[in-house]
């Protein structure tokens, strides 16, 4: 890869174009094919000129047209467990403790925060605070936006 | 010890973040034992009240220009290993690497200067030993002597104290004919104090005092080839230099062993040194032969083992000019208006938000905005700049304490692979 491939050209042209050469009609059915992988990994995968956060201002957009944010907004924390948790929610939120980690959490959280649309950053704010004082067991990792206690957390958006 | 010791510690090292920032620690205790070396050698010059420090004092500068290097000296291995520590934490291979690079010219120039200072502490050695024993040498020869030395050293001192990537690689790939040249001032006032020495009856005393000096300073190595053989032609080109198994071969003479090229390759091929640079380290071990001949490029083997090839010489291009990019802008990937945030929380000194910058064109960055009606920010590097400080803000209220320099880069690298922006930084500038 040569500097700034993904943003010479027209890369919105350029990723719906990948996406339909792979069989899919829209960047958010190639994406939930793929719901555990990051951002950075779906861009890899349609090729090296393919940046995730251009993926990500497609789903944005898509979802937005469809009335599926909250869907959108969820399985976002997925893609930044990947990233920042790959083993899961840890141990513990003590770095002093075994296996524990604040850092990982605090930026799986903050990045979740910084990808959420702006209507959905006061409700994605709560939902981390909500986690960070309650935390899920240790090895808790969403594998979806079905995820059970993420859909407690940011429910469907009201039709 | 050099930087090429740096590199052979460097690869020496398993591949484990812990065993290479080990390594990288073991390189600079290693370069700060060479400064102290010549540090040791310029204060015990500094005091002396005959020889060099007699004379009126007009040599005093002399030494004091020594002196004057070892701050900055100091403060490129300071700067190493704040460098490498952060890079060992950042928990992220190619942000390790990326700080790494940030760190390589710092290394380079740290080794060059070493290099460089130990040859002038030689030709102070070689003044005080004249002044103290060799009343035949005249003083204002040796003055001006030493002032056309200072002169030879002064421009690439100066460059590699600069810090600056592009001099110190043009300062670096320089040096093998510095050296020769210096090598050959060196020979040249031995031999005027020879001839001068020639009648003078208590001469012997004092031209075994010059032989003396000639064998311990640094160019020792250059000395030991001096004179040619009978009949052999001096014109002996880098193309001489032959990749065997054992290493590189000058005839005979093992140059560099296989170890150090392999280990200098792997640090070619992630960009820590430069192709250049490492074979201006390979011309300085060749010796004075090889320096002599500035042209004549390393025979295609020996090049091959350096680490040569097209992506090596991609990684080069698009750290400097080529790739259009030369006169791309450069931007901060820390934002700049947060300067005193940052601060806060450790980039200073080596640090510095201004070693963290990447290169966009304008195109580029408007290209960001091509398409869409985003809710998620502006045009780069706005939007950057505002996600990025939205980011590591509710990061850092999440972790409940302030951040450290190498979470602070963990989550601009995790940002960077999500925008596609290659991590090669390059040094900006305040503005």
């Amino acid at each position: 890869m040569s500097d700034g491939d993904a943003w010479r050209g027209n890369w919105l042209v350029r990723l719906r174009e990948r996406v339909r050469d792979r069989g899919y009609t829209s960047v958010t059915a190639f994406a939930e094919a793929r719901p555990t992988a990051s951002l950075a990994e779906l861009a890899d995968e349609l090729g090296q000129d393919i940046a995730g956060v251009q993926i990500h201002k497609v789903l944005v957009d898509e979802a937005e047209r469809n009335h599926k944010m909250a869907r959108l907004v969820r399985g976002t924390l997925v893609r930044k467990f990947r990233d920042w948790l790959p083993q899961g929610w840890p141990a513990s939120l003590d770095p002093d403790v075994e296996g524990g980690d604040r850092f990982k959490v605090a930026a799986a959280l903050g990045g979740w925060h910084s990808y959420s649309p702006i209507p959905y950053r006061d409700p994605v704010k709560r939902a981390g605070d909500i986690l960070m004082a309650n935390p899920p067991p240790p090895g808790w990792y969403p594998k979806g936006p079905d995820d059970e206690l993420l859909r407690m957390l940011i429910p469907d958006d009201e039709a | 010890m050099s930087w090429l010791g740096v590199a052979l510690l460097l690869c020496a090292a398993s591949p484990s973040q812990e065993g290479t920032r080990q390594a990288v620690h073991r390189a600079v205790d290693d370069l700060k034992g060479s400064t102290t070396t010549s540090a040791n050698a310029l204060g015990r010059l500094a005091r002396k009240t005959a020889g060099i420090g007699g004379v009126n004092g007009v040599f005093t500068r002399y030494v004091a220009y020594g002196s004057d290097q070892l701050p900055w000296l100091r403060g490129a291995l300071g700067g190493s290993t704040a460098l490498a520590e952060t890079a060992a934490q950042v928990g992220n291979a190619d942000m390790e690497l990326a700080i790494l690079r940030v760190a390589g010219p710092r290394l380079q120039a740290a080794s060059f200067g070493n290099i460089l200072l130990a040859v002038w502490v030689d030709f102070l050695n070689l003044a005080d030993t004249v002044l103290d024993n060799c009343p035949f040498y005249s003083v204002e020869r040796l003055l001006v002597d030493m002032k056309r030395v200072q002169q030879l050293v002064v421009p690439s001192m100066a460059a590699l104290a600069s810090q600056d990537p592009e001099r110190v690689e043009a300062a670096a790939t320089a040096m093998p004919e510095l050296m020769g040249q210096l090598t050959d001032e060196f020979g040249a006032l031995r031999n005027g104090v020879r001839r001068a020495a020639e009648g003078y009856q208590r001469s012997m005393v004092a031209a075994q005092i010059v032989e003396m000096i000639t064998m311990i300073s640094a160019m020792k190595m250059s000395f030991s080839q001096m004179p040619p053989p009978p009949g052999a032609s001096v014109a002996v080109g880098a193309g001489a230099l032959v990749m065997e198994s054992g290493g590189v071969m000058l005839g005979p003479r093992i140059v560099v062993s296989a170890e150090w090229m392999e280990t200098v390759r792997r640090l070619v091929q992630a960009g820590v040194i430069t192709l250049p640079v490492a074979s201006a380290a390979l011309r300085i071990n060749a010796g004075r032969l090889m320096m002599a001949q500035t042209g004549g490029d390393l025979p295609k083997g020996v090049r091959d083992a350096l680490g040569d090839g097209p992506e090596v010489r991609g990684m080069h291009e698009t750290g400097k000019a080529g790739a259009g990019m030369a006169e791309a802008p450069r931007h901060h990937v820390l934002p700049q208006e947060y300067r005193a945030w940052f601060e806060q929380r450790g980039f200073k000194g080596p640090m510095d938000i201004d070693q963290f910058c990447v290169r966009m064109e304008r195109a580029q960055h408007e290209a960001i905005h091509g398409g869409g009606d985003w809710r998620l920010g502006r045009t780069w590097p706005e939007e950057w700049n505002q996600n990025v400080m939205s980011e590591l803000r509710t990061i850092e209220s999440n972790k409940g304490r302030m951040l450290t320099p190498s979470e602070i880069l963990g989550v601009v690298a995790d940002e960077m692979r999500s925008y596609k922006i290659p991590m090669n930084f390059i040094p900006g500038r305040k503005g």
